[in-house]
């Protein structure tokens, strides 16, 4: 019975994988993007975690840097996939750029509010 | 004869020598008697506290015109009651107007004796003091009597046990025991403010003199106390003696030698005692004034509204005692200053520079809200110093932090590496073939 369940997760990973490799390479880009935010933002947790929260307002800012950067780089995702039926007349241009401008917002809030 | 006129204006208010706070010694007594022998028996001890500046008004205890306040002010500012036998005072005087006259802050002194009154009992009752119930008792002592030709029956007694107390009693040491013969009391263990000044020894007890005892007496040994002190709260003081010729001319001429001693006192210590004590209780010793509070930064002087979190202050007093005639400087090396919020954060004992002056300096806590600095001083024989001034302290202000928090680097650190995240990721995504 274990050795049935592991070859149904072995199983599960390759075709994940698979199909995984099929997606385009701006997907995979924008993933790749999105992992790396989320793990800053994790690095800092775990940093708040072990010191204490002593500039709250510090802490909030770093962390709201990544996991905000990170949602815009979701949305991107979704705009830009060209499988996505709702979006499929907008020009992955204006959701770039949508992107761009979204995130200069961000960054000046978070420069403001770091402290 | 305008000039006259003038001058003789002007000298008016020198006339008003009375109590004030400026000059806290009594200055007119109102003394009851029983009798007017009473004057002439007991006249060392009044020419004393004349030849000190008291002005005495002898009344009788059943004088109809006697009356302590006339259209609210007091007439006087202590009060000598030498009339154990009294059942009701005359004119407007009773166990309330003496209570009310005391709470006013001003000083009695209360001789009982035996057969003492009710209304002299209750007297000593509020003010916390309980004598023997039975109205015949008095302190006998078979082993401190007084040797004396005629065989008596040991109630004249003779007492040495004295209270260590050099404001009270002075800093001479009294060589002779004092005389006494009279009833005895107790004071009630929870009262903290009532003081035993002379106590019998530990061999004395309370009861009828000659009368065989039924049951065991209810007041004995050095619990029964010969002469005690009440400081009230308000700084009123009263003295309470189970004997009328404790004061007498009598005692205080006589010559004591105790039983089971060999030595012979020329003289009783009954005049030193009742002076000494009588100074303590109408405020020529021991009268405490705290002036000059002040606080601030150190390095500034002028005092702030507020204080900010871990600011460094300063903060002084200055406290007098008064010594029959002028202020002099207290010394003192255990008065203590509280930085107070329901609790003190911070208890510091002031340090002097023997001129009056107590200061110390220390740093505010890491807590803010509203604080007070309090003195409170309570020392026995001294009046009480109870002294409290307040001041908020503030957290700090959003631009007195520093500029750059270490702490926060990693979070600095991890905001730029996004922002240069997204810059190299733009790049990438847009080249991207």
């Amino acid at each position: 019975m274990a050795r049935s369940t592991s070859k149904d997760t072995q199983a599960l990973f390759q075709s994940l994988r698979s199909a995984y490799a099929a997606t385009p390479t701006n997907l995979k880009i924008i993933d790749l993007y999105v992992t790396f935010a989320i793990f800053t933002a994790l690095i800092q947790i775990v940093y708040m975690a072990i010191v204490g929260s002593f500039p709250f307002n510090s802490f909030l800012s770093g962390v709201l840097s990544c996991v905000g950067t990170a949602v815009l780089a979701v949305c991107l995702r979704i705009q830009v996939n060209k499988e996505n039926k709702e979006f499929k007349d907008l020009p992955p241009e204006r959701a770039f750029a949508d992107f761009v401008l979204c995130n200069l917002v961000l960054h000046l809030v978070i420069m403001n509010f770091i402290g | 004869m305008a000039k006259l006129f003038v001058t003789l204006i002007l000298l008016l208010p020198l006339l008003c020598n009375c109590f004030s706070s400026e000059n806290p010694t009594d200055r007119r007594i109102l003394v009851l008697l029983d009798d007017l022998g009473i004057k002439s028996s007991h006249s060392i001890f009044f020419r004393s506290l004349q030849s000190r500046g008291f002005e005495l008004d002898f009344k009788l205890a059943d004088d109809k015109k006697i009356t302590l306040q006339r259209y609210g002010q007091y007439l006087y500012d202590g009060l000598i009651l030498f009339s154990p036998t009294v059942e009701r005072f005359g004119g407007s005087l009773d166990l309330s107007a003496v209570m009310d006259f005391v709470d006013s802050g001003h000083d009695l002194i209360v001789a009982a004796d035996v057969s003492a009154s009710d209304l002299i009992r209750d007297i000593a009752t509020e003010c916390g003091v309980d004598f023997d119930e039975d109205p015949a008792a008095m302190v006998i002592d078979h082993t401190s009597y007084v040797v004396s030709e005629t065989e008596g029956d040991h109630t004249l007694i003779a007492s040495d046990d004295f209270i260590q107390s050099d404001v009270i009693l002075g800093s001479k040491k009294i060589e002779a025991p004092v005389l006494f013969q009279g009833i005895g009391h107790s004071l009630n263990a929870a009262n903290n403010l009532v003081l035993k000044v002379l106590s019998a020894s530990s061999s004395a007890y309370s009861a009828k003199p000659g009368a065989k005892l039924s049951s065991p007496p209810s007041l004995t040994g050095s619990a029964i106390s010969l002469v005690s002190v009440v400081q009230a709260r308000n700084n009123a003081r009263i003295l309470i003696s189970g004997s009328l010729a404790l004061f007498s001319n009598r005692f205080y001429r006589s010559d004591v030698q105790k039983a089971g001693s060999s030595t012979r006192h020329e003289k009783s210590g009954n005049e030193q005692f009742v002076t000494e004590l009588s100074k303590w209780v109408f405020h020529e010793r021991g009268h405490l004034k705290a002036v000059n509070v002040r606080h601030h930064k150190v390095g500034e002087t002028d005092e702030p509204a507020m204080y900010r979190i871990n600011d460094d202050l300063e903060y002084s007093i200055e406290i007098y005692e008064w010594s029959g005639k002028s202020w002099q400087p207290y010394v003192a090396d255990d008065v203590q200053v509280q930085f107070y919020m329901m609790s003190p954060y911070v208890l510091k004992t002031l340090s002097t520079d023997q001129k009056g002056r107590y200061f110390t300096s220390f740093k505010v806590p890491d807590v803010y809200g509203v604080f007070q600095f309090k003195v409170e001083y309570q020392k026995l024989g001294y009046t009480s110093l109870s002294l409290s001034k307040q001041i908020p302290v503030r957290p700090f202000r959003h631009n007195e932090y520093e500029r750059f928090i270490t702490t926060a680097f990693p979070y600095y650190g991890a905001s730029f590496s996004t922002m240069a995240g997204f810059f190299v990721f733009s790049v990438v995504y847009l080249y991207n073939k």
